[in-house]
């Protein structure tokens, strides 16, 4: 009896959270199907009919869609490159005998916490002065570098965990390192892995510094600068400025949804420490 | 017959070398697979840090640059704009047992296992998958004059606040934001930790008659403490490197400077005034803070890494 009334307290305790988890998604959604005139006069309940007006109206004044494309440009590349590397990197540190490796993980550790802006004023200046602003190159390029230490950081951990035995018998066998690292290591840590690259994903999309700095003409900026840039422009047209809120969300939430699985999994087995 | 004599001498020589192809793929490979990430690392990270310490000593305008020994940072010393900021980042960390405390409630009600414990342990994650940008936008809505915050203060007959408009209030939009976008990772992080807890700890406690929140108390806290230190040290370390992008679309670092951060405040002197040298100097101040931490986080808890499970 008391066990049930505790766990009832538990559910509403859970439902509280859950309700101020959800509630500000739900406002995002529900208020990008206002008008504006309808938002001001009930911004709180269902709304009474669809009018997908604020779409309309984001659509014709920002390029949002573009912006949306530019990130997936850069975002894409940089998290295939950034996880590739940082398995393989992963990969030498934890299983092959190399000297002068500590040095660079080590190095790794340092900076694996390290803001964008300490490594990005003198960049800043090197790409314009190469003539590589507005260019996405130079951003993908960075991003990826950013994300090679934590990757790296991760993996190692997650590899540590594959027996060295494995490796070992496939040596004696005569397997080349190449042939251990695509055969055995790739498919053995694939939940890792696919954790860490979602991650990277995740920073990447999300992040606003390094893309405001580089990227901000109309033909390259990405969406995160762009929504930055919306709450200006529509401080007093909510239900567009929701609008563009839902769209920018939409990739990183599909991606979350879709992986939730391997994803939840994979950091509650300690990928995240 | 020649043909087949010139073969013969020849599938020897192939195996040989083969074998010596094979010798020095095992000893070269380890160094070429770390060279893409060696080579990032140093050319774009550590590098430009050297650049960056480099020119924190020189006037610097981003085309030419002048050694001016420590002037940019004796200035930065007298600037009571940089005392203020630096007070933000230490008020800012109110965040961090808020943070420790949402994720600890979520954590401990999710393991008690009861109806729809998945998809609240789903549901919770939500937020960590959200730009920055997108939660900050959402959470200055709410905090607009007649916002949702000012619902409760129209039904007491109070009339609409000006939340982002005075210090305290606009620190605490900023704070909650954080807080509301860093618990689901938190409660993961503690969630792992305590599925390493012998469940046998916890039905002797109940054999022995304690209430629930003894054992969270005495068994449960205990247990995961050093799960709990290494995320304040990981949150302290978020504080001074992630609140750019809420500063940015909550408050402009404003009302007055009451919410700049130390990396806001960079970008405005380098990327908006131009003062490149300066910006750097405020750059190493930033990377020596994070330096710091991150060795304290490493000595703290060098256990982390071995503890791994599969």
């Amino acid at each position: 009896m008391t066990s049930r009334l505790s766990r009832t307290f538990v559910f509403v305790g859970l439902c509280l959270v859950g309700v101020s988890t959800v509630y500000p998604l739900i406002f995002m959604a529900l208020n990008t199907m206002r008008s504006t005139t309808a938002f001001e006069l009930s911004p709180y309940g269902l709304p009474t009919h669809l009018n997908l007006a604020s779409f309309r109206t984001l659509f014709s004044q920002v390029p949002f869609l573009s912006s949306i494309l530019h990130s997936f440009i850069v975002v894409v590349p940089a998290v295939v490159l950034a996880t590739l590397f940082s398995a393989l990197a992963a990969f030498v540190f934890t299983k092959t005998p190399v000297r002068f490796g500590n040095v660079l993980f080590w190095v790794m550790l340092m900076i694996m916490f390290m803001p964008g802006i300490v490594v990005l004023l003198p960049l800043y200046v090197e790409v314009a002065h190469l003539g590589l602003a507005d260019n996405f190159t130079p951003a993908i390029l960075i991003y990826t570098a950013i994300n090679i230490p934590y990757g790296t950081y991760l993996l190692r951990s997650n590899f540590r965990a594959i027996p060295d035995s494995i490796v070992e018998a496939s040596r004696v066998d005569g397997a080349s390192w190449s042939r251990i690292f695509v055969r055995i290591i790739l498919p053995v840590a694939k939940p890792g892995i696919v954790t860490v690259g979602i991650l990277t994903f995740l920073n990447i999309w999300n992040e606003l510094f390094i893309s405001l700095v580089l990227l901000h003409s109309p033909s390259d900026e990405m969406v995160t600068p762009t929504l930055a840039q919306l709450s200006g422009k529509f401080s007093t047209d909510i239900p567009v400025l929701m609008a563009g809120l839902l769209l920018g969300a939409i990739p990183t939430l599909v991606l979350y949804f879709v992986t939730a699985r391997v994803f939840i999994r994979g950091m509650l087995s300690g990928a995240v420490r | 017959m020649a043909a087949n004599t010139s073969e013969e001498i020849s599938r020897p020589a192939a195996g040989a070398r083969e074998v010596s192809r094979r010798r020095r793929e095992r000893r070269f490979f380890p160094y070429l697979a770390l060279i893409p990430a060696a080579v990032f690392v140093l050319v774009l990270m550590v590098l430009p840090i050297g650049a960056t310490i480099y020119h924190s000593f020189t006037n610097w305008d981003g085309l030419t640059s002048t050694f001016i020994g420590w002037r940019n940072f004796s200035l930065l010393l007298r600037n009571p704009i940089v005392s203020q900021i630096f007070l933000n980042s230490v008020i800012f960390l109110i965040s961090v047992p808020l943070i420790l405390f949402a994720s600890l409630v979520a954590a401990v009600l999710v393991y008690e296992k009861v109806l729809g414990w998945r998809l609240f342990r789903f549901l919770f994650f939500i937020p960590n998958v959200l730009s920055p940008v997108i939660i900050g936008v959402l959470f200055s809505t709410f905090f607009l004059p007649g916002g949702l915050a000012d619902q409760p203060l129209r039904t007491v007959g109070l009339g609409s606040f000006a939340w982002l408009s005075y210090p305290w209030t606009a620190r605490l939009v900023v704070i909650l934001a954080l807080v509301w976008s860093s618990f689901g990772f938190g409660m993961v992080v503690v969630l792992s930790a305590m599925a390493t807890i012998d469940p046998a700890l916890y039905d002797a406690a109940i054999i022995d008659g304690t209430t629930w929140w003894r054992r969270l108390w005495f068994i449960t806290i205990p247990l995961i403490s050093s799960t709990l230190q290494f995320l304040s040290v990981i949150n302290v370390i978020y504080t001074f490197t992630s609140l750019f992008s809420f500063v940015f679309v909550i408050t402009a670092g404003g009302p007055g400077f009451a919410t700049t951060t130390v990396d806001y405040y960079t970008y405005l002197t380098t990327f908006e005034n131009g003062q490149f040298g300066y910006g750097a100097a405020l750059a190493v101040l930033l990377f020596l803070i994070v330096l710091v931490l991150t060795i304290a986080q490493i000595k703290l808890f060098p256990q982390r890494e071995v503890q791994q499970g599969a």
